[in-house]
């Protein structure tokens, strides 16, 4: 807890903030559209949804580390230093989120804990993504690539996910309450996908 | 002498590549360079020595504990100091603010102790002058030395520095050969180079690898001493010869196995490595 403490403010300076600052930035003014007229407030869900996913973008940033490979063999292990990023950035979401979502009129608010789940899930997700690509490749700053991946993704996602599965659906529809259960399952994969990712392994896995 | 890094077997692929075929060493205090050509595996060989990438098969110790078990590896960590062959920086710390963060990663939570450890370390790399800089306004040079003062902080016992010489001017160089020799008083310094002087003027032993193997394991004076009668002056390059190239006198130095009556000339290390790699099937530059 010692070593913890005198950890948070050096992380916290590596923590690549002007690019998180940046897609927060960006989003908060997608979701400050909603203000701008009758036809946005009708499109309040969908500029919500596309609020987050600009700022899932930031956080595909989160894990860049220009000094990974001089700081690789320290014995501080890898899942405490990512889990004390990622613990830095928790709050910056939430009250981010906070902030997105006291800018849509709370007449045409989207159900707020369906939404959420949907962001927290995209945000998981894009630390995930984080975690995995650390783990297989020897990037130090894969917040770019990354966030292209995660944006494409999302894209064909939106466009091609098939319908029994929906994810992006809105509220009025009938498969609302599935899709949410779906954002959960989502959510928790990612969660249990990044909690491995964070592990470093003592033997590769030797191919025959 | 007990062995302060003991490796049998590694071995390590690269998809279809063998990065490390069925290395084993031994490794005692002082310094001990490592040469070999462009992918012949000495990056791979440390980065799995100082924990950074598991092997596929094999086994090793480092300060006696073994970095195959969790509890092994980070015994090793604690001990280890390790500059990568392209060392990363955050560049608004300052270079006190940098290797201090280093220190804390290296479990020293001790402020007042850990300072003194950290401008221990930065006198000792000369940079106490410009501890308090950033290390964005630092010099090529001056980052190296950062780097090797995060990898000395602690005060390791095993020392893996990869090509801390490459890009330095011979002002530099000179310099951090200093700080080399300091670092190899009382612990193993493991040196991967491409500088057959660094090893020369630096290490008590020598290892030459080539294609994941290793190739040679002596002396300096042991590796030179293979191209002992092998190396040989000519008015042109001698089509025998492995290498050959014109000096500044306008003779050829040769190096292979010289015809009869030839000039024979005094061997270097380089004479000797070329040779050794010559031996292993290697590429030798002309």
């Amino acid at each position: 807890m010692l070593l913890i403490r005198h950890l948070v403010l050096p992380v916290h300076r590596t923590v690549p903030w002007g690019q998180v600052g940046a897609a927060g930035a960006v989003g908060l003014l997608l979701a400050a559209l909603t203000r701008t007229g009758e036809s946005a407030e009708r499109l309040s869900l969908y500029l919500l949804r596309a609020a987050i996913l600009v700022f899932a973008l930031g956080l595909a940033f989160l894990l860049d580390d220009p000094a990974r490979h001089t700081t690789a063999t320290v014995p501080t292990r890898r899942p405490v230093r990512l889990a004390l990023r990622v613990a830095l950035a928790v709050p910056a979401a939430a009250a981010w989120w906070l902030v997105a979502l006291l800018l849509v009129p709370p007449d045409v608010r989207p159900p707020v804990a369906d939404l959420t789940l949907e962001a927290g899930a995209a945000f998981v997700l894009a630390v995930a993504g984080g975690a995995a690509v650390v783990r297989f490749s020897e990037l130090t700053r894969p917040g770019r690539s990354l966030a292209a991946g995660l944006l494409t993704t999302s894209v064909l996602a939106m466009l091609f996910w098939p319908g029994r599965w929906a994810l992006f659906v809105p509220v009025e529809d009938e498969r609302w309450g599935a899709a949410h259960d779906r954002w959960a399952v989502l959510l928790a994969v990612a969660v249990i996908l990044g909690a491995l990712c964070t592990v470093e392994p003592l033997r590769r896995r030797v191919r025959p | 002498m007990t062995p302060t890094v003991s490796a049998s077997g590694l071995s390590l692929r690269y998809g279809g590549t063998r990065a490390l075929d069925d290395v084993s060493l031994r490794l005692t205090a002082g310094v001990t360079g490592l040469l070999g050509p462009n992918g012949a595996g000495k990056t791979t060989l440390l980065r799995v020595l100082a924990t950074a990438l598991p092997a596929d098969r094999g086994a090793f110790t480092v300060l006696g504990h073994d970095p195959g078990t969790a509890r092994g590896r980070q015994e090793v960590r604690r001990r280890l100091g390790y500059l990568p062959q392209t060392p990363g920086f955050h560049p608004d710390f300052t270079a006190f603010e940098f290797v201090d963060y280093v220190a804390i990663l290296k479990e020293m939570t001790d402020r007042a102790a850990r300072h003194r450890e950290v401008r221990r370390v930065l006198d000792e790399v000369g940079l106490t002058e410009v501890r308090g800089k950033r290390i964005r306004k630092l010099s090529g040079g001056m980052r190296q030395r950062v780097a090797l003062g995060a990898a000395l902080v602690g005060d390791p016992g095993f020392l893996v520095l990869d090509e801390p010489t490459v890009g330095l001017d011979p002002e530099q160089r000179m310099r951090f050969r200093e700080l080399i020799a300091e670092a190899g008083q009382g612990r193993t310094v493991l040196l991967s180079t491409h500088q057959t002087e660094d090893v020369a003027m630096l290490c008590h032993r020598v290892l030459v690898m080539a294609a994941g193997r290793v190739r040679f394991e002596g002396t300096p004076a042991e590796l030179t001493a293979r191209a002992a009668g092998r190396v040989w002056s000519s008015t042109e390059r001698h089509p025998g010869a492995k290498a050959g190239w014109r000096t500044g006198t306008g003779t050829f130095r040769n190096v292979g196995d010289p015809p009869p009556g030839a000039e024979l000339l005094e061997p270097t290390l380089e004479d000797g490595y070329l040779l050794t790699l010559d031996g292993a099937g290697a590429e030798v530059a002309a």
